[in-house]
């Protein structure tokens, strides 16, 4: 049989497990080790459990559920509403600056979490009803918490990026630096269709409406903010620095940041006893075991795929079509699109990236580059349906919000969202910059 | 069927006792690989001490942590799939959907546990080390593996069982 034969099977066996509802990871594995009894040697299925130690036991994979705790740690203690209370009163003067705040301490938490759904939750549960009671639509508020959550996987330290640099086998510092850049480029999009909804809405207010009304705060309430905030920008930038300073590995950098937040939250909110600590560390291995899982199964699934040359002949396939470079890229963005309807981004990029990444180095594409505008367009499927996780949270967070206003609320946000990934891929350097001016230009 | 379901409840019961002290074996673990990393970082900088087994140490701890907690997520049924079908079907056919994706998962995963604790034996009998210099036993991380993927086995059991009994539907996940 040609391994376009095995390939079309394999596909079509993968879709019928995932769809019928298996768990991901048990779907990977089960479609693995079938095609392993069927298709290869048997002592491939002896080595099973071995190839799964091997590829899960990497110290930059195990990472992963250390960046967990990090972000666990800070997502569950008060840090979310006083980062949102402290933006919310150095920007109460701007117009907007209500949404303007909540994308900041969205783009802020996300970096110190790292997390997309805690994103959501921490500053959405504070920022949703302020805006709602100064206001503003519905829709608007839980849209603007659901994109600015999207940031936690492209600002670093990212689990998505991790994944793709163990994938695509580049550097995952400069991953984490070409996230900096288009981050950036995302918060000041998102900021400034903040104050064009501002304006629109104020216009449209009707006398008495609390959107006429300006808040001033005093400079000693600005400054009273601080100190409660501060300490976890500190731990920010010390584990930046403690990263691209070369003082720690990543999976150090990992441990040191899980450390640094308990004792922050330890020290700033007294959340020390063991029945603090313990929701934290089980909603940590909650996480990072399901996620773990299916990295562990999709590097199996990888393993197999590649082995019948599967992968191989589908990307040989698709050279083979030479299609121009900019079509490729377009069709291969489509298809992350796509499988985003179903999948979360750890599975999108286990599963595709021995299938569309050759391709794209034949076409002479910037792998890290790449990685960016695929992280980008992931991130709109954490806020578009059916799975769009965000809007879910942000449903769970503000219930009396109708999910029909959550997803009008999103779309301007997908929209802005596309329109950087264009930006991007028509100005690279706003991904490769960073890392380039940091870290040398890449050795190819 | 009574019997069956019984059964299944009782095994459940037990296990959910087992899961409880695995996850706090979990947390400990996960701390203890947070603080050796960190003090990785700490004793080559400051203390300029060689760090040839940190990395390793909290990968055991890391590794440990996965495979012992399985069985806690599938209790809770925290391995996300895709639901695109759910709710379409009536519920005699949901229930038969539910039952065949748990067995399916119980086959799986009883077979991963079959291999794991060969691997484990293997490594034990042959004493494979890892590569590094520190070279620890590698029959550790592999038994912490097979323990786990077995408890996680077991909750399947449970979990199948207890959907293709007499359990009522709205004991369903949702």
């Amino acid at each position: 049989m040609s391994a376009t034969t095995i390939g079309l099977i394999f596909g079509a066996a993968t879709l019928m497990a995932m769809f019928s509802g298996l768990p991901i990871a048990y779907a990977l594995g089960a479609v693995a080790l079938l095609f392993m009894y069927f298709f290869m040697p048997a002592s491939a299925l002896d080595t099973v459990t071995q190839n799964v130690y091997e590829e899960m036991a990497s110290v930059t994979l195990l990472s992963i559920p250390l960046f967990i705790l990090k972000g666990a740690a800070i997502g569950k203690s008060r840090a979310g509403q006083d980062l949102y209370a402290a933006m919310h009163v150095w920007m109460g003067r701007i117009p907007g600056g209500l949404g303007i705040a909540n994308v900041f301490a969205c783009a802020l938490f996300a970096a110190m979490a790292g997390s997309s759904p805690a994103t959501c939750s921490a500053i959405g549960s504070a920022g949703i009803p302020e805006m709602r009671k100064r206001g503003y639509s519905p829709g608007f508020a839980a849209g603007i918490i659901a994109a600015g959550g999207t940031l936690g996987i492209l600002l670093p330290p990212s689990i998505t990026m991790i994944l793709y640099a163990v994938a695509s086998e580049q550097s995952l510092g400069r991953l984490f630096l070409a996230g900096i850049g288009p981050g950036i480029l995302l918060v000041a999009m998102f900021a400034s269709y903040a104050v064009f909804r501002y304006r629109k809405e104020r216009s449209c207010a009707s006398a008495g409406s609390p959107l006429l009304s300006i808040e001033t705060f005093s400079v000693r309430e600005k400054f009273e903010m601080l100190p409660r905030v501060l300490p976890f920008v500190i731990l920010l930038i010390g584990v930046m620095v403690a990263l691209y300073g070369g003082y720690a590995t990543p999976s150090e950098t990992a441990g040191l940041g899980a450390v640094l937040a308990l004792t922050l939250i330890a020290v700033v909110y007294g959340m020390w006893r063991p029945r603090d600590v313990s929701p934290i560390l089980a909603s940590t291995i909650k996480e990072s075991t399901m996620l773990m899982f299916i990295i562990g199964m999709s590097l199996l699934f990888s393993y197999v795929m590649s082995y019948l040359h599967i992968s191989q002949a589908v990307a040989q396939g698709i050279v083979e079509l030479q299609l121009s470079r900019w079509f490729l890229l377009a069709a291969i963005l489509l298809l992350v699109v796509a499988l985003g309807f179903f999948l979360p981004p750890v599975s999108i990029i286990l599963m595709t990236a021995p299938i569309i990444l050759p391709p794209l180095k034949a076409a002479g594409f910037d792998l890290i580059w790449f990685g960016v505008l695929m992280t980008i367009v992931m991130e709109t499927g954490l806020i578009h349906p059916p799975v769009g996780l965000n809007i879910f949270v942000i449903k769970n967070i503000a219930p009396d919000i109708m999910l029909k206003d959550i997803i009008w609320g999103v779309l301007p946000f997908v929209i802005l969202m596309l329109l950087a990934v264009v930006l991007i891929a028509l100005m690279p350097s706003i991904a490769t910059g960073l890392p380039n001016l940091l870290m040398g230009l890449p050795t190819r | 069927m009574h019997a069956l379901h019984l059964f299944a409840l009782k095994l459940n019961r037990s296990l959910a006792k087992l899961h409880g002290m695995l996850l706090a074996l979990g947390m400990l673990s996960l701390l203890a690989a947070a603080v050796v990393l960190t003090y990785s970082v700490f004793a080559r900088y400051f203390f300029k001490l060689t760090t040839d087994w940190q990395d390793e140490a909290a990968v055991f701890c890391l590794v440990g942590t996965t495979f012992l907690c399985a069985g806690q997520v599938q209790m809770l049924r925290g391995h996300i799939g895709i639901e695109a079908i759910k709710g379409l079907l009536p519920v005699r056919l949901e229930q038969a959907r539910y039952f065949l994706i748990d067995l399916t998962a119980l086959v799986f995963c009883s077979f991963f546990a079959w291999k794991s604790w060969t691997l484990c034996h293997e490594a034990w009998a042959e004493n494979y080390t890892t590569s590094s210099s520190w070279g620890p036993p590698l029959w550790i991380p592999y038994a912490l593996m097979a323990m786990g993927v077995s408890v996680l086995a077991l909750q399947l059991l449970a979990q199948t069982l207890m959907f293709g009994g007499v359990v009522p539907s709205k004991d369903h996940p949702k």
